[in-house]
């Protein structure tokens, strides 16, 4: 088929303006969904595999808030120094009210979590999922609240994005663990820490 | 006939090919999800956690009173996750010759075999270059 030379502007025209529609939506979805650089680099790096005994680490903090010991939570040492060490990201994950299920909003943070875990550089480690909450309420019912919901999210990690079980492990902490002490009720206590604890088996 | 013609088509090929090579982020997926859906999850399936078997079936039994746009979003990040999931599994099977070629070892999901495949700058064949793409692992 022959094109005159209106013909041959117009298609030049159509080819630009396609090229223009596409490079502005290649380079927003580039920026929307880049690889979590920064996500990886704080996972990274684990010189050597901590002792980790998670049975008894649950036992340790249960204890604690059973003997009612360190009750005042602006004087309340971690209970869980040794996870301190690891290289650690701690990410916002809302639930809904006393409960451990995600809220849609944090879908999007669930996905970024796994797109994370996928990295090549990271594929080599397991990890721990530390659930957090804040200082109100009764410590139990935290200590089990956030146990629940570093389950729910490991599941949804292993369900939805088939990322192996074998590399993630879930512990709660209730509010025995706050990320930020000077304010045991600030919102940033809930966050969800994800922490590389060893090599995948 | 202008010279601009051909380029501008190769161009838009590759780029084509290559944008619809790579199958989609989970943080996308999972994104397209929860923004059109929140509304639908939160007054038909409270409750319910992300779960590719239980959320998808708590929307499609309530299917009539989801928005189109939600009808059709659940449905497209399902499916998008499910692509994602498939073409990570894959790489192991259709890399499998390259990764004992190249780096001793089965480029299973957190070994050592995968790492060296994308790494490796030469001799890795087109089907297992195509496969890491499409999983998104470069």
């Amino acid at each position: 088929m022959r094109l005159g030379k209106q013909g041959r502007h117009g298609m030049g025209l159509f080819i630009v303006l396609l090229i223009g529609a596409l490079a502005p939506l290649s380079s927003a979805q580039a920026q929307a969904s880049a690889p979590p650089e920064d996500w990886v680099s704080k996972l990274a790096g684990l010189d050597t595999a901590p002792d980790l005994e998670l049975a008894a680490l649950r036992q340790q903090a249960l204890e604690r808030v059973k003997s009612r010991a360190d009750g005042v939570p602006l004087q309340r040492p971690p209970v869980a120094t040794q996870l301190l060490k690891l290289p650690r990201l701690a990410v916002e994950i809302k639930f809904d009210e006393d409960s451990s299920v995600v809220r849609p909003e944090s879908y999007r943070t669930l996905g970024r979590i796994a797109d994370t875990l996928y990295n090549p550089a990271l594929l080599p480690y397991k990890f721990l999922i530390v659930g957090h909450t804040v200082a109100t309420g009764r410590r139990e019912s935290n200590l089990t609240l956030s146990q629940k919901r570093a389950d729910a999210i490991r599941g949804a990690l292993v369900t939805t994005f088939k990322i192996s079980p074998k590399r993630l492990q879930g512990i709660g902490l209730g509010e025995e663990q706050l990320l930020d002490a000077a304010h045991p009720t600030a919102p940033i206590n809930q966050q969800v820490e994800v922490a590389t604890v060893g090599k995948a088996p | 006939m202008s010279p601009i013609r051909p380029i501008l088509s190769i161009v838009l090929i590759t780029a084509w090919s290559s944008a619809s090579a790579e199958t989609m982020k989970f943080e996308d997926a999972a994104g397209i999800l929860g923004a059109g859906c929140a509304k639908e999850i939160d007054t038909n399936c409270r409750g319910v956690s992300l779960d590719p078997a239980r959320l998808k079936d708590c929307l499609l039994r309530n299917q009539d009173s989801l928005s189109p746009q939600c009808r059709t979003d659940y449905v497209r990040a399902f499916d998008a996750i499910q692509k994602r999931v498939a073409a990570r599994s894959a790489v192991a099977k259709i890399c499998e010759r390259d990764a004992v070629k190249l780096c001793g070892g089965i480029p299973k999901e957190g070994g050592q075999a995968l790492e060296c495949i994308l790494t490796a700058t030469r001799g890795v064949s087109a089907r297992c270059n195509q496969a890491i793409g499409e999983a998104g692992y470069r």
